[in-house]
């Protein structure tokens, strides 16, 4: 399944849900970090339910630094 | 996850190293990196990091996360006052020249911040009847850039048509927020009826029991900051999409304010977090039943609670809040020399300036909490000089009686 993770292409397992893609992308402080779907923040609690669709587009995103608001992978 | 599980578990499940399973207390200013290199990357926004509490701290981010999730918002952050909040919100979106329109019978303390404190800087506020919402559609113009009601307007009682002034404010393209203060999200998810942004002022019934001020801002998720009048917030929507107004704040605003609360406190208001949905009904049920009790007594002049089957916000009350009218009343024994007597003879309930404490608490709003407004402003904003305010709290409601029963027995006995 092909995704687009912070503008850019990944490949992984069909079905993944949003919570094992944070680990599979190894994301920093998963705990910190917010979600966007397809142009919609996500709810945290829906992370684990969500299962992720081909060409999905997946951003995620951080405000707590002190330089701003931005993208975060690894 | 429901509410009830959320308040206990969300936004922290339990420390990964120590198995603690209360949220820790991170007391510190500040977090050591490694190297140079990581701390430069935090601060040049290519790496998430904790820099400095006043902008983000770990405790207060489970609070965050947790307050986020209850009122099914997409984000949150937490502050060291109400009043901070409301203040963050608010510079964050208006500018000399704009116009706030907000209900008259809000917080005196809002109202002060909207009319004085930012009035200084070149913004005006409209002040309208929550209960009529026309007027907010009057009120409105080309420069309002927020619409701001409570739930329950404190002191004066009366509850805004929230989806219908939702309607007003989106109409002409500006947030609209919503102060869920005295209502909570087990009352009432403003997200649902129209609220573009709620506010807290976490030390009332979020804390429940008097022990720390806080706040907090909650972005629901309903407005569209590319479509908004906001310039600066709409360039920052093309980096950080939704989470545009926050990063606003988180960078900027609340930042340069400092309104951060301290961990501690974070840590208090995370503690009533986890008892807030069994409180909220209790405060509800006692408020209920003494509104009932008061309006019933041949001493009692008159009594204001929401949730009463006379009040004309009664049909509200069922529409937006499950029936349930909140833990707040006021009432009147016909003159402040009156109230000031009844308040001197009460024995089990506190007179002081807070609400939503479990302990029953009293205040005389007119020679206090608005002591700063003439008579003129205040019967404006709905408090007479007569008028006694009751945060009713979660003892046994056969107590609270008994201490109302000896207290007014006690105020027309002195003046026979």
């Amino acid at each position: 399944m092909r995704l687009v993770v912070n503008g850019n292409e990944v490949n992984c397992g069909d079905g993944l849900t949003v919570s094992e893609l944070l680990v599979e992308q190894k994301v920093k402080m998963p705990d910190m970090v917010s979600v966007e779907l397809n142009g919609q923040i996500l709810r945290r609690s829906e992370f684990e339910s969500t299962a992720l669709k081909e060409e999905d587009k997946v951003e995620f995103l951080y405000f707590m630094g002190g330089g701003g608001a931005f993208h975060g992978t690894n | 996850m429901k509410a009830d599980t959320l308040a206990i578990h969300g936004g922290f499940s339990g420390d990964s190293d120590s198995g603690a399973t209360a949220v820790p207390i991170y007391q510190t200013v500040s977090y050591a990196f490694k190297t140079a290199q990581e701390l430069a990357d935090v601060f040049d926004g290519k790496a998430p990091g904790y820099i400095y509490t006043r902008i983000a701290n770990p405790t207060t981010t489970a609070l965050e996360l947790r307050i986020s999730e209850l009122e099914d918002g997409i984000g949150c952050i937490a502050t060291s006052s109400g009043m901070a909040a409301i203040a963050s919100v608010a510079m964050g979106l208006v500018r000399a020249g704009d116009e706030i329109v907000a209900a008259a019978g809000i917080f005196g303390g809002t109202v002060s911040l909207f009319e004085n404190t930012l009035g200084r800087f070149g913004v005006k506020t409209k002040l309208v009847d929550a209960g009529v919402t026309e007027q907010f559609k009057e009120a409105v113009s080309a420069n309002t850039k927020m619409v701001f009601v409570e739930t329950i307007g404190n002191p004066r009682m009366d509850v805004p048509d929230i989806p219908a002034i939702a309607e007003i404010a989106h109409q002409a393209n500006v947030p609209f927020l919503v102060d869920n203060t005295v209502t909570t999200p087990f009352l009432i998810k403003p997200k649902h009826l129209g609220a573009d942004i709620v506010i807290h002022s976490t030390s009332k019934f979020i804390n429940g029991h008097g022990t720390a001020i806080g706040g907090a801002i909650i972005d629901t998720g309903n407005y569209d900051w590319r479509k908004g009048p906001f310039e600066d917030i709409k360039q920052l929507s093309e980096r950080v999409g939704q989470l545009a107004f926050l990063a606003h704040l988180r960078n900027l605003i609340y930042r340069d304010l400092g309104g951060c609360p301290a961990p501690m406190n974070s840590f208090l208001m995370l503690q009533g977090l986890e008892t807030l949905s069994g409180r909220i009904v209790k405060h509800c049920e006692n408020a209920e039943k003494l509104a009932q009790y008061l309006q019933g007594h041949p001493n009692v002049c008159w009594v204001n609670y929401p949730g009463l089957p006379s009040s004309t916000f009664r049909s509200r009350v069922v529409k937006l809040f499950n029936g349930r009218g909140g833990g707040l009343l006021t009432f009147g024994l016909g003159d402040k020399e009156k109230a000031f007597r009844f308040i001197d003879s009460l024995k089990l309930a506190k007179n002081l300036a807070n609400l939503g404490d479990a302990k029953t608490l009293v205040i005389h709003p007119s020679s206090t909490i608005f002591h700063e407004f003439n008579i003129a402003e205040q019967n404006k904003m709905g408090v007479g000089e007569d008028m006694i305010r009751v945060s009713v709290g979660i003892e046994d409601f056969e107590d609270i009686k008994a201490d109302f029963e000896q207290a007014i027995e006690r105020t027309f006995e002195v003046q026979k």
